[in-house]
């Protein structure tokens, strides 16, 4: 605990002016969304909070998120990893292996109690005790519920972190899930995302630095900073859309002039994510821009809301519900209509035997 | 043929209704709508410059015609306090509703030539109170779509928490769609119903729904529900 | 004999595992054990999906090699439907396969590599005039000249170029010291900082690979730029099956691909061939170079008996692997088998691999006996071609230990998630190091006819580092560093690719076509009933190969043999040891406890661990 640093004393000790320092906490300020009269917060939380430490651990995923935590510009990758936090443990930029990494992982538990960051990547395998995911010879979801109970907060990185991701998709043959269930009471920050926006990652962690404390979070658990939109709702395509103006197929007319991507699947109206205002790389693109419709990856389920380039899913030779639905509507016609005729029958008999019934009753008067 | 005796019972407040075919509007309104916004067709748009926002006001309609339904439900509801006709649904928890359904079931399936006369009978309560779960259903998850464009907003915490529930909003909008289907094929059925229920019994069914009486032949089994008869 | 266990190997993808026995005395392995100890089952995930999305699901195997397996999927799928992609698309895929390669090839280096090599803690010795200096003659010494044909050049004068002053080596190097005095080490930590390999290289050797450490964990995200463009994002950008979704037109602002958009292409793919040729391919030279004379030329293992390629960068659109097409103009044609190169050229023999072979039931195959799976219904040491394989988990506990704690895995036993596969029932080695062994042989041998452009930058670039090394290629090329520097050498040519395929882009456009997407088989209704496809891609570890069968217009069977696999598979009763088995016991261990030769033998495959389960 002795030797945690502030920002600012990193800046000092670096030998960066406090013009310089201003100057990175403004881009940060930016970058995290946030009004620059936010700025004097930003700070003197700088100036005093100390450097968190983090662990990230691994359960099962594909270093997707990792690559994409590293892509990150603003913050470069480096200022957050050697300035802003205390990485002790990450199987992908670690220097350490094997069993003194190990135990240094221990350590770090014990030494930083109740204060680390546990940033998880991957979803958890419970299926047959976890041996599905093993590392270090022990099954992942005990580690990670090993470390969590010693974490201030963590951070599930991923839609495999946040609810199971590709591998928990049918059949889930592993047995795979979210992170949420297994960290017991903790406060938690859910990224989703597949992967997140690289600024969206160090977003997320430099706040935590930054302010001491998780950002807002929405109902789900996602920083309502970065979540908080539709990607249909800020997409650059909208206007096509209310217009009326889509692609009907890839590499037409409407795909070469940029209309909207709703008839081929696109996922934007129901996902929750920046791709459409702070996009990839900086406003470079994200998958619309680049003519893909959203397969809407920051969902929690979306791999079994397939297939990505039908807005309603299909049913074999069925097709889909408004087929279904269309087949549904006339069959129960035809059914009334048969129905009706029956009744008339039965209608028509009722009264004749109503009607021997009342001769009956005459004859017997 | 041969005179029968009749009496007029009073069923429906105005306010039933009036609810009743602005009701119908409405959700034939939302379907149609509905349809084109999950397959939108090139109807008026032919360039961007163009000032038809198609889907903006297809969406629009939807939107107005969801509004005023709920709107309208208000007067479904003061139906349902000042009048005893107004409420009739299904009395699930008295034992006779269940035999009766049964009995009337099988005159569906015309396996019986008639039932027991009612002002209505248990299996049209059933599928009224099924309507309303469905249209109910409908306005969670519409809201559940419409608010969020700000999630900050009163709208947009009260619903959201529906998405989460449905696992995703994508589950909703299939949840929503699909549900306006299964409204469609209840629509048939109750039309249907309706006009059969006229021909019949010859009770005045059809014209219920405007005038707000039916004229039975039998005292029907349910008329307690509506008078209180020492 | 002492018994080593690392688990977790670390800076690499997923969960590795391996153990040892060495005999203390010597310092030699006298067994390996590599281990996957994580699976997913994304092959079970595939199953009844729309072929049409396999690419997106299958892609996320690895956020590392992240493009490879999109590629290689709708390679299968489209082999399987008979789709040939237009012109555009392929230039397009081919120029996102480079930057690929290239992004992977530098992490690896750099991130997840070079700390095996060099210290932090030896770079505080260094003196930064002598690194500034040292860093001059690197870059006079060490940098290739090479180049490929493409005529558009529209950089000015090579924007990245390393430093050589003292100011700058000092900072970094105060940067380091403030790190190290903090007492936190963050990502520093627990490394076996105090091995003596870590004094094999001077000073200021350690220092310039640090600086160049944190300058490309900063550079490497621009390499991708194509990624971002073209598909939308990175990690995981998107695709479509018959070509591209990224439509051209010089007509629209808003298409996703104009010529402002072409632009920012084309200026990463310049700053990576500058990132390659100014600091990745020199620093890994002098690296090399310094390691090579000091006799390390351990670590080749299976490289020098059997190693395999499937050949890549068709110079033209193709109409699938099945029909032989796929090998009819590649530019790298390391399509084959080289058996016995640790023997000398005139020793190794060279088999092809034709599309029948791949189409065999017989020739490629994984079997499963020291795996943690079974094939119902077939024989414990049965191999299976990949359109009849089958994906079933069966695990079984460890020697030592119990299910949730492992002491040490059953090497007579199944002890691992990757399968074995085979070529001809027998065990290769793919990556970089194999295609430039096949490509040397083959021309060595007589057998490659007029070599591409590529082929002859690779035997130009073997050439010339032979001559740097003063040793044969036989001899520096299946080894430990051999491994690596091959990985620069490939990066360069790739840099050279990403240019070639964006000319043809350029001049495809030019003449008029702005086709990036064949739609004629979009709709299922147009597929056969059942099809079967593969998709073979050299990936930037090797030789990867996706099997689709498609029945009634869903995905039946889908199976991956990822280069990895192959690498770091588990052995096979008949055919012996995988790579990274055979590679680790050609390694000599001086310390037992601190196993770092283990370590950085292994790491010099670039283990993906989550490709090779998946
Ligand atoms: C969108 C179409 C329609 C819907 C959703 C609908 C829904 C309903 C509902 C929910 C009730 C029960 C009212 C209550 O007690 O709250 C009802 C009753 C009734 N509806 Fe409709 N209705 C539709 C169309 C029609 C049409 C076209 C007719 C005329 C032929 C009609 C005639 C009636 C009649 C006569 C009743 C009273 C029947 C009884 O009490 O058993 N409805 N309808
Ligand atoms: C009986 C009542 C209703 C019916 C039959 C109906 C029908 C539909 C249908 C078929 C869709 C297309 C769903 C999709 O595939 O995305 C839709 C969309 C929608 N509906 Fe309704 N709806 C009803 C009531 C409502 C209500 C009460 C609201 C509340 C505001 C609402 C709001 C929406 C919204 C926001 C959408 C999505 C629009 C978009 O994605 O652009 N609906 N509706
Ligand atoms: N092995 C492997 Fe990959 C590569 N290169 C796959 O095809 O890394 Ni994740
Ligand atoms: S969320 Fe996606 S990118 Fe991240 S680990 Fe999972 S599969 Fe990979
Ligand atoms: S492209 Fe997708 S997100 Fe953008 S407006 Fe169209 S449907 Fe919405
Ligand atoms: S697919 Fe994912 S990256 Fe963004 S545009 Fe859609 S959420
Ligand atoms: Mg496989």
């Amino acid at each position: 605990m002795d030797k945690r640093e502030s920002m600012w004393d990193v800046y000092l000790r670096k030998g960066i002016s406090r013009r310089s320092f201003l100057k990175g906490c403004a881009a940060l300020t930016a970058m995290m969304g946030l009004s620059t009269d936010m700025l004097s917060e930003v700070v003197e939380a700088a100036e005093a909070k100390p450097l968190p430490v983090v662990i990230w651990l691994h359960g099962h995923e594909c270093t997707g998120c990792d690559e994409s935590f590293l892509r990150s510009a603003s913050p470069l990758a480096s200022d957050v990893v050697l300035n802003n936090i205390d990485l002790e443990y990450s199987h992908v930029l670690s220097a350490g292996s094997g069993e003194p990494f190990e135990a240094h992982l221990e350590e770090t538990i014990q030494k930083y109690a109740g204060q680390y960051i546990l940033a998880v990547e991957g979803a958890v395998s419970t299926k047959d005790n976890g041996i599905y995911c093993m590392t270090g010879g022990k099954p992942f979801v005990q580690t990670l519920q090993r470390v969590a109970k010693g974490a201030a907060a963590v951070i599930a990185y991923g839609t495999c972190a946040t609810s199971g991701g590709i591998q928990a998709a049918n059949p889930n043959p592993t047995g795979s899930s979210g992170i949420s269930h297994f960290i017991g009471d903790k406060p938690l920050v859910n990224v989703p995302g597949c992967p997140p926006i690289p600024e969206v990652m160090t977003g997320v962690i430099m706040h935590v630095a930054l302010f001491g404390k998780l950002p807002p979070l929405d109902g789900d658990g996602r920083p309502k900073q970065f979540y908080g939109n539709r990607i249909h709702d800020t997409c650059y395509r909208r206007p096509f859309f209310d217009a009326g103006l889509f692609a009907e197929s890839y590499d037409d007319k409407g795909s070469k002039a940029g209309w909207c991507l709703y008839k081929l699947g696109c996922r934007g109206p129901e996902t929750y994510n920046s791709c459409g205002n702070m996009r990839w790389y900086q406003g470079m693109s994200y998958p619309i821009q680049s003519g893909a419709p959203c397969i809407g990856c920051s969902n929690a389920h979306f791999w079994d809301e397939a297939p990505f380039s039908k807005r309603l899913p299909e049913y074999g030779p069925l097709g889909d519900i408004d087929k279904i639905g269309a087949g549904l509507a006339v069959a129960t016609g035809v059914g009334v209509v048969a129905h009706g005729a029956l009744s008339t029958i039965q209608k028509k008999k009722r009264q004749e035997a109503e009607q021997a019934e009342h001769d009956e009753k005459q004859v017997k008067k | 043929m041969k005179e029968v005796p009749r009496r007029i019972y009073y069923l429906f407040s105005p306010f039933l209704r009036i609810f009743h075919w602005v009701m119908v509007a409405c959700i034939l309104t939302l379907f149609v709508t509905g349809l084109f916004i999950t397959k939108p067709v090139g109807l008026l748009a032919t360039d961007p410059t163009s000032t038809m926002l198609t889907m903006d006001m297809i969406r629009s309609i939807h939107f107005l015609a969801a509004f005023i339904f709920c709107a309208v439900f208000i007067l479904r509801i003061y139906g349902f306090i000042v009048n005893k006709g107004d409420r009739l649904f299904p009395r699930v928890w008295e034992g006779h509703f269940y035999s009766e359904t049964i009995e009337v079931a099988l005159h569906y399936m015309l396996l019986k030539p008639s039932h027991a006369p009612f002002l209505r009978n248990p299996l049209a309560r059933m599928s009224y109170a099924g309507l309303y779960a469905m249209v109910f259903v409908e306005i969670l998850t519409g809201f559940a779509m419409y608010f969020p464009t700000n999630m900050n907003s009163i709208g947009g915490t009260i619903f959201s928490w529906v998405n989460i529930a449905l696992g995703g909003e994508f589950m909703t909008h299939l949840v929503h769609h699909y549900v306006a289907w299964f409204i469609i094929v209840f629509v048939i059925g109750h039309v249907y119903m309706v006009v059969r229920a006229d021909f019949m019994e010859g009770e005045g069914e059809a014209s219920s729904m405007i005038s707000g009486i039916k004229i039975l032949e039998h005292v029907p089994k349910d008329v307690n529900e509506i008078e209180s008869r020492e | 004999m002492k018994h080593v266990v690392v688990d977790p190997v670390t800076r690499i993808e997923g969960h590795l595992r391996v153990e040892v026995q060495v005999d203390e005395a010597s310092g030699k392995v006298q067994d390996a054990i590599s281990s996957g100890t994580a699976w997913r089952g994304l092959e079970l995930v595939m199953n009844d999906r729309d072929p049409r999305d396999a690419w997106a699901y299958i892609q996320r195997i690895c956020g590392v090699c992240t493009t490879a397996h999109a590629l290689a999927s709708l390679r299968a799928v489209e082999d399987a439907l008979g789709i040939t992609i237009p012109k555009n698309a392929h230039y397009i895929r081919s120029i996102m396969a480079a930057s690929q390669t290239i992004q992977d090839h530098v992490i690896h280096f750099y991130h997840l590599h070079a700390l095996d090599w060099v210290s932090p803690l030896e770079a505080l010795k260094a003196d930064p005039i002598a690194t500034a200096h040292l860093q001059s003659v690197v870059l006079q010494n060490y940098k290739l000249p090479f180049t490929g044909p493409a005529k558009i050049d529209t950089e000015a004068y090579p924007k990245e170029f390393p430093q050589a002053a003292p100011e700058y080596f000092d900072t970094f190097k105060k940067k380091i010291q403030a790190i190290v005095e903090s007492g936190q080490l963050g990502i520093f930590a627990a490394q076996w900082w105090d091995h003596p390999d870590y004094q094999l290289l001077p000073p200021e050797v350690h220092l310039l690979a640090v600086t160049h450490y944190l300058e490309m964990l900063d550079k490497q995200r621009e390499i991708v730029i194509p990624h971002v463009i073209l598909g939308g994002k990175n990690p995981h950008p998107h695709y479509m099956v018959g070509g591209m979704p990224c439509s051209i037109s010089l007509d629209d602002g808003n298409a996703p691909l104009n010529t402002a958009r072409l632009n920012i292409v084309d200026r990463a793919i310049n700053t990576t061939r500058s990132l390659v040729n100014n600091f990745y391919l020199p620093d890994v030279l002098a690296i090399g170079a310094l390691y090579v004379q000091k006799g390390y030329v351990d670590g080749g293992g299976l490289s020098k008996e059997r190693v395999l390629g499937f050949g890549d960068y068709p110079d033209e659109p193709f109409s699938g692997a099945s029909d032989g097409s796929y090998f009819k103009n590649q530019l790298i044609r390391c399509n084959g088998v080289v058996e016995n190169f640790g023997k000398g050229v005139a020793q190794a023999v060279y088999t092809e691999l034709k599309s029948e072979d791949i189409t065999s039931p017989e020739v490629l195959t994984e079997g499963v006996e020291h795996a943690w799976y079974e094939y119902p219904g077939h024989k414990s040491d049965e191999s299976l071609h990949p359109w009849d394989g089958i994906t079933s988990a069966k695990f079984a506990g460890p020697k030592e230990g119990t299910e949730t704690d492992w002491k040490a895995l059953n090497e007579q036993g199944k002890y691992s998630w990757l399968k074995t596969p085979k070529w001809r029932g027998k065990l290769c080695e793919v990556g970089p190091l194999a295609r430039y062994i096949i490509i040397y042989t083959k021309a060595k041998k007589g057998v490659l006819g007029e070599p591409t452009w590529a082929e002859k930058m690779i035997l130009d670039q073997i050439d010339a580092v032979s001559k740097v090394l003063k040793l044969q290629p036989e001899v520096w090329m299946p080894t430990m560093v051999g491994r690596t520097a091959v990985r620069a050498l490939e990066a360069q040519v790739n840099s050279e690719m990403s240019r070639y395929f964006f000319d043809k882009l350029i001049a495809n456009i030019k003449s008029g076509d702005t086709k990036v997407a064949n739609t004629d088989k979009w709709d299922p209704k147009t597929w056969p009933k059942e099809a079967k496809g593969v998709g073979l891609y050299e990936a930037p570890r090797g030789a990867l190969s996706h099997w689709i069968v498609i029945k009634n217009g869903k995905t039946a069977n889908y199976q991956a043999i990822v280069p990895t696999t192959w690498n770091a598979c588990p052995r096979d009763d008949k055919a012996g040891h995988g790579a990274y088995e055979q590679a680790m016991m050609d390694t000599k261990v001086k310390i037992p406890d601190k196993p770092l030769e283990i370590v950085k033998v292994v790491r010099s495959f670039d283990p993906c661990m989550a490709c090779a389960t998946h």
